[in-house]
């Protein structure tokens, strides 16, 4: 059956971010030059076509698009700067708000207003909960010695009146698990639908059961190590881009499943394993970020050249998430609980709008998209069907 | 017969010839060869000492033959006569050995090279002692020139030699000049109005009084030869004869018919129009389907009759950018049409068309590539629920996808083909045709405009498909050759042509039917064939032809070819008596 073209198709993409999306005239330059490339996988140009012709589906069930790792090679040696990688990546925001059933990953994706209103929303909810159910004991104004530790620190979990240390730290631990859960579940609920859109829908494929488990170990593996992005030129790329992945996943186990060993009374020595995991999750987020701040301000690097509204929300967020992390612990060893009992109130508040909207809805969702693309590429391998027609040769 | 005295100079090329080839040795040999009065070998023979060194040995040594073995006489056999002449020596009296691109480029073993270049200069040698002194002839040039064909190449070639002043005779078959420039709106890439481009010209050719137009003409027949020329045309119902001395053939093209290609329904369908069709539309002012709607889909389709097998395998040249023409001129009457275009390689070849089709591409303009090996694009009516009058399927290229494309206007991009009347004036004009049917220049690299009958020469689409700049160009090529032959007055024909013995000549007539220059006619009172001087190009088919052996090519005698030959083989190097 043919499939019908859609010239219109693109102004839906335009909203996601593709600006150029007209300039590629099909050299494949990009594709060559693109480290990640396979015989059954040819990106971007391919994708960027499917993209151009409007052809919806195609675009929507192509898993391609998560195997691209955004170093943006093909965009340095692109005739007409067409920008591919940039292409891509917008692409891959249409897809996430495909992906997502609820359609507020569409909203917070093309209106900058609706994220802000959002994030904004979700953290007054977090100051107001604090405000009714937790609000700071007024000796922290009169007293403050009183929440001060034998080494001088401040005993954070003791710093409501009438909640003692156990409870306060079990209040957030299991507010922390809500969290988790309506984020997980999102994304969850979302992992479904990308399989639905992109291997089960097709009912021609007939996937081995076996295969679930005999592919699952790439799930894992990818996700670790992202090994593809190692292929990269810029070697530099990979080692910022683990180190935050493993920044972020650290300070995410810390929060929702170690919080009651890692928020703890007594200020423990700095060798002792909960501190380093801080602050390499610190360190990590930190040292991926600047450089990624740098470059899009100076706009050098091609791939940082353009910045969707949600980029710099995602990094704003990322940077004040460490920022009043930082805080909560400086002033916690300095011995301010005041200081300290704000700055952790403020930490939430960041923190926990940037976990609701990114994981399920936006930027980090691509941290399951990614592995789970690789994953369901390598069933629709094992379901023996190549996914792209054979290449076509020249006569 | 006089004494034949022979100098022998081998030329080192530089190192070209000499790495491989013993120069000297080759020189010392020759020298003892009867004849040779002197042999040298020297560094560059082509440069000024090379050749005084000739002329001083001509002068010091009473030579009357030389021998020069170097490059190839196509570059140097020139140089080289001229020094003859410049030291009192007929240029004739002259014969080269090409012993570089024959020997030093093409070998590797020094001593076999050497003995080859040996016998090359041998053969030369042999040859040289049977030339005969040729006289130089030339034809004097009737100033008038005949254009045969009105179009924006004709019109073009008239003006600029109308403006040197002098006459000119503009055969137009239909009633009106112009040619397809006229039937066009703006051009691409520039998009300038042909209206005002070509109004002014045939405004000014009308009021030229060099210029005599002669409207709905045609010729029929045509006779003599450069510089002077001679028809008769009928004007007003009476015969007119004209004489000229040279003429430029500017018949344009032909667009091709589709209604072959069953895949595009050209003429079922009503709204499938031609790019001629569509310029109409432009002209008027109006896009619209056959029943005067706004189409919202408009699909053009390239190399229609192009590159294809079974039509034409040449490359049109002009539709492409024409194509991004119709894409940019439709979105700017159609602000919100669909607008796709099909093509099988983009090839808006020339000045501004890369950034005309960069400019397009941003207009929204959706390009589909097919491929023309796995079969067209297929044009069919739409069903009721499709929302437009034709679908269009095709295996598109760069996506592998097989996709249908929506329809309202469909503008084919046929091919431009030679002019019906090409063949007709092919023979008349005795121009030579490709394959498809378009006029042959001389060489397609050094002498574009000229044609291999002396004072004819072709400018415009009939020689290639050709936008309107390059037809200009050549038209105005044209004209300057005719404005220096006629600015010369005479120009000097080729020597070595071919004679006929009429007491061998038996009167078969078989060299008439051979020679490809029609340069022979026959005389019924003497009952023989006779060579005009002035066509004859020496080519010696007649001569080979000839069963009497009536026909001699001067430089090219029997005697002069048997004696190289001879030379070659290292027979008996002694002179012979005729
Ligand atoms: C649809 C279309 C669109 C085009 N668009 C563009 C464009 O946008 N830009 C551009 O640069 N070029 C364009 N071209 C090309 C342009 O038309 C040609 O380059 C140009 O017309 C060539 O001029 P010409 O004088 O060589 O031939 P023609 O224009 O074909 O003129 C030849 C003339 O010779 C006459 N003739 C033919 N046979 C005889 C005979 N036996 N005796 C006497 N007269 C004879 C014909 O009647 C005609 O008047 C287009 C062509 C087509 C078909
Ligand atoms: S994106 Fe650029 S490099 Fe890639 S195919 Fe298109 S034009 Fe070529
Ligand atoms: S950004 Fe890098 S990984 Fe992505 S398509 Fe371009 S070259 Fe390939
Ligand atoms: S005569 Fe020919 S071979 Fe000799 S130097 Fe000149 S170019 Fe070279
Ligand atoms: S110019 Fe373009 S449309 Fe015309 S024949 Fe050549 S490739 Fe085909
Ligand atoms: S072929 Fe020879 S014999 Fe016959 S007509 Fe010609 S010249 Fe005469």
């Amino acid at each position: 059956m043919a499939t019908r073209v859609d010239p219109t198709f693109f102004k839906s993409l335009e909203k996601f971010g593709v600006k150029d999306w007209k300039d590629c005239y099909h050299c494949g330059n990009c594709t060559a030059n693109c480290p990640l490339t396979e015989e059954d996988t040819l990106f971007p140009r391919k994708t960027i076509r499917q993209a151009q012709m409007g052809l919806k589906d195609k675009l929507i069930s192509n898993t391609d698009l998560w195997m691209c790792y955004f170093c943006g090679d093909c965009t340095k040696t692109c005739p007409r700067e067409a920008n591919p990688c940039e292409i891509m990546r917008s692409i891959r925001r249409y897809q996430t708000s495909v992906y997502d059933w609820t359609g507020l990953s569409k909203k917070l994706y093309t209106s900058a207003a609706w994220e802000i209103a959002v994030i904004v929303g979700i953290g007054i909810i977090i100051l107001a909960l604090f405000g009714l159910f937790l609000p700071p004991s007024a000796e922290l104004w009169s007293n403050p010695a009183r929440f001060i530790n034998a080494q001088g620190g401040v005993m954070i979990n003791n710093l409501v009146d009438g909640i003692s240390g156990s409870k306060f730290l079990y209040i957030i631990h299991y507010g922390d698990w809500v969290m988790a859960l309506i984020a997980g579940g999102l994304l969850i609920s979302n992992i479904f639908r990308m399989f639905y859109l992109t291997l089960w829908r097709d009912t021609s494929v007939r996937i081995p059961l076996t295969a679930y488990v005999t592919e699952f170990w790439r799930l894992v593996y990818h996700f670790l190590t992202q090994p593809k992005l190692r292929k990269c030129d810029d070697k530099s790329y990979w080692l910022g881009h683990i180190t935050l992945m493993t920044g972020y996943t650290i300070m995410f186990i810390l929060i929702v499943a170690l919080l009651p060993v890692f928020q703890t009374e007594e200020i423990v020595p700095w060798y002792n394993w909960q501190r380093i995991l801080g602050y390499y999750a610190t360190f990590g987020i930190l040292v991926f970020l600047i450089p990624v701040i740098v470059g899009r301000f100076r706009k050098r690097q091609c791939k940082l050249k353009h910045t969707h509204p949600t980029d710099w929300h995602f990094i704003i967020m990322l940077g004040l998430t460490a920022l009043s992390g930082i805080a909560v612990h400086i002033f916690r060893l300095s011995g301010m609980p005041l200081e300290t009992y704000f700055s952790y109130v403020i930490h939430l508040a960041i923190l926990v709008p940037m976990i609701l909207i990114e994981v399920p809805f936006t930027k980090w969702s691509h941290l399951a998209y990614r592995p789970f693309a690789i994953y369901i590429k390598a069933l629709k391998r094992a379901a023996g069907r190549r996914e792209e027609a054979p290449i076509p040769q020249f006569a | 017969m006089e004494e034949v005295r022979i100098g022998v100079y081998v030329c080192w090329c530089g190192n070209n010839i000499a790495k491989m080839v013993d120069v000297q040795d080759v020189a010392m040999e020759v020298e003892t060869l009867p004849n040779v009065v002197i042999a040298r070998d020297y560094k560059y023979m082509c440069s000024d000492p090379g050749q005084d060194l000739i002329i001083s040995d001509i002068k010091k040594h009473r030579l009357n033959r030389v021998v020069v073995s170097a490059c190839s006489p196509r570059i140097h056999e020139l140089t080289f006569r001229k020094a003859l002449e410049h030291a009192g020596l007929n240029p004739y009296m002259f014969e080269m050995a090409n012993i570089r691109e024959h020997v030093s480029w093409v070998h590797n073993d020094r001593e076999e090279a050497t003995r080859k270049a040996k016998s090359l200069v041998a053969a030369a040698i042999n040859r040289v002692c049977w030339h005969e002194s040729l006289e130089k002839r030339s034809v004097e040039i009737n100033p008038a020139t005949l254009i045969i064909g009105g179009g924006i190449s004709g019109i073009t070639a008239a003006l600029e030699i109308a403006d040197a002043g002098k006459q000119v005779y503009l055969v137009e078959k239909s009633a009106q000049l112009g040619g397809f420039a006229s039937k066009m709106c703006l051009t691409s890439p520039f998009m300038y109005s042909t209206t005002q481009m070509i109004r002014a010209k045939i405004n000014k050719v009308m009021n030229n009084p060099n210029i005599q137009v002669l409207l709905n003409t045609q010729i029929e027949e045509l006779s003599g030869y450069l510089g002077n020329f001679t028809t008769t045309v009928s004007e007003d119902g009476r015969d007119l004869e004209l004489k000229f001395g040279n003429i430029i053939v500017t018949i344009g093209l032909k667009a091709f018919d589709p209604s072959v290609i069953e895949n595009y329904k050209y003429g079922i369908l009503p709204d499938v129009v031609t790019s001629l069709e569509f310029e109409g539309m432009l002209k008027a002012g109006k896009i619209e389907t056959r029943d005067g709607r706004i189409p919202r889909h408009v699909a053009v389709i390239h190399c229609v009759g192009s590159r294809n097998a079974t039509y034409h395998d040449y490359c049109s040249r002009l539709c492409c950018k024409n194509a991004l023409k119709y894409a940019n001129m439709v979105r700017a009457a159609i602000p919100g049409a669909n607008i796709f275009e099909m093509y099988a390689d983009m090839r808006a070849m020339g000045n501004g068309c890369e950034e005309l089709y960069s400019v397009t591409s941003k207009k929204n303009v959706m390009f589909l590539m097919f491929d023309q090996h796995n079969g067209l694009p297929e044009i069919r009516k739409a069903g009721p629920k499709d929302n437009c009058d034709m679908i269009i399927e095709l295996d598109e290229k760069l996506s592998g996808e097989r996709i249908e494309v929506p329809a309202d206007l469909v503008i084919l991009m046929v091919a431009i083909e030679a002019h019906e009347e090409a063949k007709r004036l092919a023979q008349v004009t005795g121009v030579s045709m490709c394959g498809n049917q378009f006029f042959i220049e001389r060489h397609p690299k050094l002498d574009p405009v000229a044609t291999t009958t002396d004072g004819v020469y072709v400018a415009g689409s009939c020689q290639a498909p050709k936008d309107i700049p390059d037809s200009v160009a050549q038209a105005r090529a044209a004209a300057a050759r005719v404005l220096c032959t006629i600015s010369k007055g005479n120009v000097e024909v080729e020597v070595t042509t071919a004679e006929v013995n009429e007491d061998r000549c038996c009167g078969c007539q078989t060299c008439i039917s051979v020679c490809p220059y029609t340069a022979i006619t026959f005389d019924e009172e003497k009952s023989v064939s006779v060579v005009n001087e002035v066509l004859c190009k020496g080519c010696g088919t007649c001569g080979s032809t000839c069963p009497t052996g009536a026909i001699r090519a001067q430089h090219f005698t029997d005697l002069q070819i048997l004696s190289q030959i001879d030379g070659l083989l290292e027979k008996s190097m002694e002179l012979k008596e005729v």
